[in-house]
């Protein structure tokens, strides 16, 4: 007899957790929507065309494919195998080769091991050799390689807009090399992105010397050196930090994303959750104080809400009470008290934040943003002066990159001046320039412009010869981490379009012997072969690491005194905040599908910017629906902000947390010259951009625009309503009792976790009541392995939510993109997702407004929980998704027929149909929907459509699939596999190694699947769950463990571990909020809390111990 | 008297029979095409570019199989020789055999020799020469007896039932490493079982197992 699961728990009033105002809101329609299974239609044919149009088409492509056969024979084509004429010594056929290699990004470097599968790089993972890394890389990193095979990208050399061969350029170059060497370079002048490539700092030396004339200027639109210039200011040198957060205690952002948009989030995230892994005394705690609502926000233990001009003045006011707890007065403490007036914070709130800061001195540091003026930065360094972080924490380093003779103001200043030649190498001014310096009308001044570049864009167009830049995959080259550590840029394969490199541009130029990129690197590294294998074998230079500058240095009167001369821009109207892109960045990355498709890590929007504003400013805009969503298509109100003369149009978004009167904007969007993937997306925030006001605009007015844009978002997809899905507790609850996570939920009445475990007669031992799903071993238990169990945890402890892990998950495992018109139906196909809730306070009147004004957030990552009493494999007509012998819950995709009765039951919504043909079909990218039929994308027209197989520059697109994954077509459904090609792989490697032996278990960690490898947090761990000593083993055992809708009795592989909070009481006291909102509002409806005994939780306990499994014994 | 049965019903049974023809005909053919061994193209045999005999090489000369597959024991791939391998000998023996023109071209001008692919496993099934040779798996389980061939031909079906018979009862095919590339090899006393239990030999039956 089957047992009836118990009904899911429904919260009394309101729903606890909420992941948009919509469901806040609690609308009839939306409840509607979000109770379907396959959002916004997404099963339903399009409208607008008869069921005759259909016939039609039907008996078309029926005869089409009848014909198609007869063409096609019927036999398999033959095939010929090539091997190589000569062999290369070592080389085995089908063996992935790894090189170490880095990706450049704005003076700093991501170190990369490159994984090459004959001869083309197929993935990216971090270097763990590396001194300052782990093995995580960011999300851009792993979407880089995408890039690479840009059909798109620059493929040739022009001149006058016309095709012209490479040696032309050569002689060009060589040509005004020899004319500027003649004048000592007048009229020469270079613009550049950041960058800490030694190489590239020596020819720059050599252009100082060779052209004494020639001018050097450095841009960046999002510039991150702000905090080295007051860094530099501090020391009185020309040095760059170089945080440590894993040493730090305390940190006081300060508008500072550093887990999400600043510069090497990567490594912030690594040492940020290492403070924070610990859920003990030694935890870090984090306070953020910001306009936009961020993942550091998101991620903070307190949050102060201010709007961007306000940010000085609570900086202002924290220092004045830590340079008075530290008995420091004088200027410095007069300029703060002033600046200080005025601020938006509780002089209780400031004056807890800087005891607390000022307690742990030593281990306390200060971060400013990049779109923050030098004040704050400046105040940020006297307090981290102040606070003793220099050592511990945060380091002042030589800086890796040479001096620039200016930027792009005075690039445009010698512009109209009069140039002969600009050379500009990188970057796309023409777009991203501040726009009331008119870069484009100043360049046309020149006589020439010579423009090295990756895409034909907005800044090509200027150029008399442009030059097809190489991607960091195909070329020799060299650059610094943040740490000053050397790395070498190894190219794993020739030039695809025989694309130059930034330094030979300039050797040739300068009339070098050797101008390979190669011999180059070579040159500045010196001769010593051996060192040089090393070099590249680790990818690293050991000991090269910039040696940090004693503090003795330090003079905080530097500080004051710059400090006294700024005078911050006071807010009046509405601020306007142009921030980083987390997916597009500054632009560089539009024309990647994967990074316009992932979604925003705050409001789930994919494909485009939107205009972020309050819930508040929302009300004054009189934009007083905030749900525009009906049947989960969200069409926006649209806004046009006017800053001075300048203004830019685009959608609104409402976002929880967001700084009233502020409106947030993200660069890099509304590209004119761009690929295929990046038209259309988005609207250029970059007219706001100006010299003098940069990243925070002031004084702006806003007027609501008629008409309506449609905005794809993720973010209600596969909602999972009102159960105690995140975890949480106050580090303080936490002590008092560490199993609250197991005493939430009705799984507290059950056992917790009990691995598979059968008696002689082949029953499981546990006492569970029968499931109503059947556990894949009862029936047949020798099918299950003896050997390996696999299993995950997840620590949503040490999760930031950054998206690494879903990008990594996408190259990993050939997952398509699927065009915003898709996403904006929920078709998306990722794997991956990072559930985002907030929480709010249930004693607030719920309403969006006051609810939505200080939530409270939570990431979750949530992809297939691999149960082990499926509930999938139970509906699955044609068994197409079963359990195999370790565990794993397969998706054999040949036997799929795409009923999505397994999706249907799923109860985590982590399966994805493939709707159509996302590999073979080109997709609408950004493209806006159409309502009738012959007008939709390609996607839908079937045959008739672009199939991009047959177009030969797609040829190129197909050389990012992994070859150890099966690419999917359309009608059949996917999910996580675990990554179950590198589990075989493992087990084969193995088995290999032994050869006739037994001892074929993979070692501990032998497996490491594709999110894991990312993951910078080192928040997932992969295993062998049989084995007690493993690594997930242990941390199942951790009283913090606990299952997602354990209840239900599916008993999913992977668990998680509950997070903790580590607000400061006193703080906490004036916030109103002991204890997470989340917990708060689980006490209210279900009038107990975890923290009491009810009864359950301990003697599970010992039930628990009683099952652990045995090596051997199972 | 009016029609009962209209005049086009004469043809009826005509048209009948026609269909049952064509259906018949369709029937013989699916059943010829996918029911046979040739679907599974057992006995192709293609004419390779070079008149390469493996009786000659790994019969009467007695060259391991791994002299020229040498990838086998350590990728999923069983590479093809490239041409400097045939060229290991062949400079000193036949050195100007009409038969070697290509491979002599080709190892001079760096072209590769076309071999025409005879086994090929499916796009969605990843099988692992690697793992099989090194437990035990001889190469004569799925390739047959190509040490007597003289021009090879596909020899066993490489469906999924021919993968399973194995998958579900290694004992009856393992071997000792040594001997994996013995094609003439004879079992006389060798205990399978025991290796299988020993050795910890428990192939997977699971779609992840070939699958992913």
């Amino acid at each position: 007899m089957k047992t009836i699961p118990p009904l899911c728990p429904e919260p009394e009033v309101g729903p606890k957790y909420w992941r948009s105002l919509d469901q806040l809101a609690d609308q009839p329609e939306f409840r509607h929507w979000m109770e379907r299974e396959f959002p916004a239609g997404a099963s339903l044919a399009p409208e607008g065309e008869s069921r005759r149009d259909w016939i039609k088409l039907m008996s078309a492509s029926f005869m089409l494919a009848g014909v198609g056969s007869f063409v096609g024979g019927c036999r398999r084509p033959e095939e010929t195998l090539t091997p190589f004429a000569k062999q290369p010594e070592g080389y085995v056929h089908g063996k992935p080769q790894h090189y170490a290699t880095s990706m450049p990004v704005r003076g700093s470097a991501v170190a990369l091991v490159a994984k090459s599968y004959e001869g083309r790089p197929v993935k990216l993972e971090g270097n763990s050799l590396h001194p300052d890394a782990n093995g995580g890389t960011d999300h851009f990193a792993q979407a880089a390689l995408l890039n690479l095979y840009d059909p798109d990208r620059a493929y040739r050399h022009t001149q006058a807009g016309s095709d012209v061969k490479v040696e032309v350029v050569r002689d060009l170059l060589s040509a005004s090399g020899k004319k500027f060497a003649a004048n000592g370079g007048e009229g020469l002048a270079f613009l550049t992105e950041r960058s800490g490539s030694p190489t590239r700092n020596r020819l720059q030396d050599e252009i100082a010397k060779k052209f004494p004339k020639s001018k050097w200027f450095v841009y960046e639109p999002v510039d991150f050196s702000a905090c080295g210039r007051a860094l530099s200011v501090l020391f009185g040198a020309d040095v760059q930090p170089h945080h440590r957060l894993e040493g730090a205690r305390r940190i006081l952002a300060l508008d500072c994303d550093f887990i999400g948009t600043e510069q090497d989030a990567h490594r912030n995230i690594r040492g940020f959750a290492k403070g924070r892994r610990s859920s003990d005394d030694q935890m870090n705690r984090l306070y953020a104080v910001e306009s936009l609502m961020t993942l550091t926000g998101g991620n903070a233990d307190h949050r102060l809400r201010v709007r961007p001009t306000d940010v000085v003045k609570v900086a202002a006011q924290i220092g004045v009470a830590v340079l008075a707890k530290a008995g420091i007065s004088g200027e410095l403490a007069g300029t703060l008290q002033q600046l200080a007036a005025g601020s938006p914070a509780s002089a209780a709130w400031a004056q807890a934040c800087a005891a607390d800061l000022f307690q742990n001195k030593g281990a306390a540091v200060v971060l400013a943003g990049y779109t923050q003026p030098a004040a704050v930065h400046l105040i940020a360094q006297a307090l981290n002066a102040v606070l003793g972080a220099f050592g511990p924490a945060l380091v002042a380093i030589k800086s890796s990159e040479n001096r620039a003779d200016g930027s792009i103001s005075e690039c445009v200043a010698a512009l109209k001046a009069g140039l002969d030649t600009l050379i500009i190498l990188g970057g796309n001014p023409a777009y991203n320039a501040p726009v009331d310096l008119e870069f484009a009308a100043a360049a046309k001044k020149a006589k020439n412009v010579v423009r090295l570049g990756y895409y034909e864009d907005e800044t090509a167009k200027l150029a008399s010869v442009h030059v097809a830049a190489a991607h960091f995959l195909e070329s020799w080259g060299d650059a610094r981490t943040g740490d000053g550590t050397w790395v070498p840029v190894q190219p794993l394969i020739e030039p695809l379009f025989g694309g130059f490199t930034e330094i030979e541009l300039i050797a040739r130029l300068l009339g070098l012997d050797k101008v390979s990129p190669l011999d180059l690197v070579r040159g500045t590294f010196g001769t010593d072969d051996a060192a040089w294998r090393k070099f590249l074998h680790d990818g690293h230079l050991a000991g090269s690491a910039a040696k940090p500058l004693d503090f003795s240095a330090a003079d905080l009167a530097r500080v004051a005194q710059a400090l006294a001369a700024e005078k911050p821009v006071a807010g009046s109207g509405y601020d306007v905040v142009l921030a980083r892109a987390s997916s597009v960045d500054d632009g560089r990355y539009n024309n990647n599908g994967w990074l316009q498709e992932v979604p925003d890590p705050i409001t789930k929007v994919t494909w485009e910017n939107v205009i972020l504003i309050s819930p508040t400013t929302a009300k004054e805009l009189g934009i007083s629906e905030s749900a525009n969503a009906k049947d989960g298509q969200y069409r926006q109100h649209l806004l046009k902000i006017t800053v001075g003369s300048r203004s830019v149009q685009g959608p609104v978004w409402v976002q929880p947390g967001f700084a009233d009167h502020t409106f947030g904007l993200a660069l890099g969007y509304g590209r004119t010259e761009t690929g295929r993937v990046g038209r259309g997306s988005g609207f250029d925030a970059y007219p706001l951009y100006l010299d003098g006001s940069r990243h925070v605009a002031t004084g702006a007015k806003a007027e609501v625009v008629p008409g309506r844009h449609l905005v794809a978002v993720t973010q209600e997809h596969g909602l999972m309503e009102g159960r105690p899905i995140v975890r949480e507790a106050n580090l303080e609850q936490f002590k008092t009792k560490p199993d609250f996570a197991k005493n939430m939920d009705l799984e507290s009445h059950l056992p917790h976790y009990v691995p598979f475990k059968e008696k002689p007669d082949g029953r499981n031992v546990d006492p569970r009541p029968q499931n109503i799903y059947e556990h894949p071993y009862d029936q047949n238990p020798s099918t299950a392995s003896k050997i390996h169990q696999w299993g995950m945890v997840l620590d949503l402890g040490s999760c930031v939510g950054c998206n690494a892990c879903v990008l990594a998950c996408q190259s990993e495992n050939n997952i398509p993109i699927v065009g915003k018109d898709q996403v904006a139906r929920g078709r998306e196909m990722h794997w991956m997702r990072i559930d985002r809730y907030y929480s709010h306070d249930p004693e607030a009147v719920v309403t969006s407004e006051t609810a939505a004004n200080d939530p409270q957030m939570a990431v979750q990552p949530m992809f297939c929980q691999h149960c082990e009493s499926a509930p999938c494999e139970s509906v699955c007509p044609v068994n197409a998704t079963v359990h195999d012998e370790e565990g794993l819950n397969v998706m054999a995709y040949n036997r799929c027929i795409g009923t999505r009765y397994c999706a249907n039951n799923c109860p985590f919504k982590v399966r994805r149909f493939n709707f159509f043909d996302y590999n073979k079909r080109e997709t609408d990218y950004a493209g806006a929907q159409s309502q009738h039929f012959f007008n939709y994308g390609n996607l839908y027209k079937g045959p008739a459509g672009v199939n991009r197989n047959e177009a030969p520059e797609w040829e190129i697109i197909k050389l990012v699939k992994n070859p150890d994954v099966t690419v999917r077509m359309r009608g059949v459904m996917e999910k996580c596999t675990f990554c179950v090609q590198r589990v075989e792989q493992a087990k084969i490697a193995q088995k290999v190694k032994v050869g006739n032996s037994g001892d074929v278990a993979v070692p501990d960690g032998g497996v490491r699947t594709a999110c894991q490898q990312v993951c910078p947090a080192e928040a997932i761990t992969f295993g062998n769950i049989l084995d007690p000593d493993s690594a997930v083993s242990k941390l199942k055992r951790l009283p913090r463990n606990y299952s997602v809708l354990g209840f239900l009795d599916i008993r999913p592989r992977v668990t998680y571990l509950a997070r903790i909070r580590n607000p400061n009481p006193e703080i906490a006291k004036i916030e109103g909020r002991t204890q997470p909102d989340t917990l708060r509002d689980y006490e209210r409806f279900r009038h107990e809390s975890p923290f009491e005994t009810h009864g359950h939780g301990p003697a599970h306990e010992e039930k628990h111990a009683a099952v652990v499994p045995q090596k051997g014994a199972a | 008297m009016s029609d009962i049965f209209p005049k086009w019903t004469n043809k009826l049974p005509l048209m009948a029979g026609i269909a049952a023809v064509v259906v018949g005909l369709t029937v013989t053919a699916g059943i010829t095409y996918y029911f046979t061994p040739k679907y599974t193209r057992v006995g192709y045999q293609p004419k390779q570019p070079v008149a390469f005999s493996h009786a000659i090489h790994a019969d009467q000369l007695g060259m391991d199989c791994r002299y020229c597959h040498s990838a086998v024991e350590k990728s999923w791939f069983s590479n093809i020789p490239s041409s400097g391998t045939c060229m290991n000998c062949h400079s000193q023996v036949k050195k100007d055999s009409d038969k070697l023109q290509l491979v002599r071209d080709s190892f001079a001008s760096g072209q590769p020799i076309p071999w025409i692919q005879i086994h090929k496993t499916p796009d969605y099934v990843y099988f692992n020469h690697s793992v099989h040779v090194n437990r035990g798996i001889s190469c004569v389980h799925c390739h047959g007896q190509i040490n007597k061939m003289d021009e090879v031909y596909h020899a066993k079906s490489h469906s999924m039932a021919f993968c399973l018979e194995c998958h579900r009862e290694p004992e009856k095919f393992i071997r000792p490493n040594e001997l994996v590339t013995k094609l003439d090899w004879v079992n006389e006393g060798f205990d399978g079982k025991k290796a299988v239990h020993d050795w910890k030999v428990q192939p997977g039956q699971s779609c992840s197992t070939c699958h992913r």
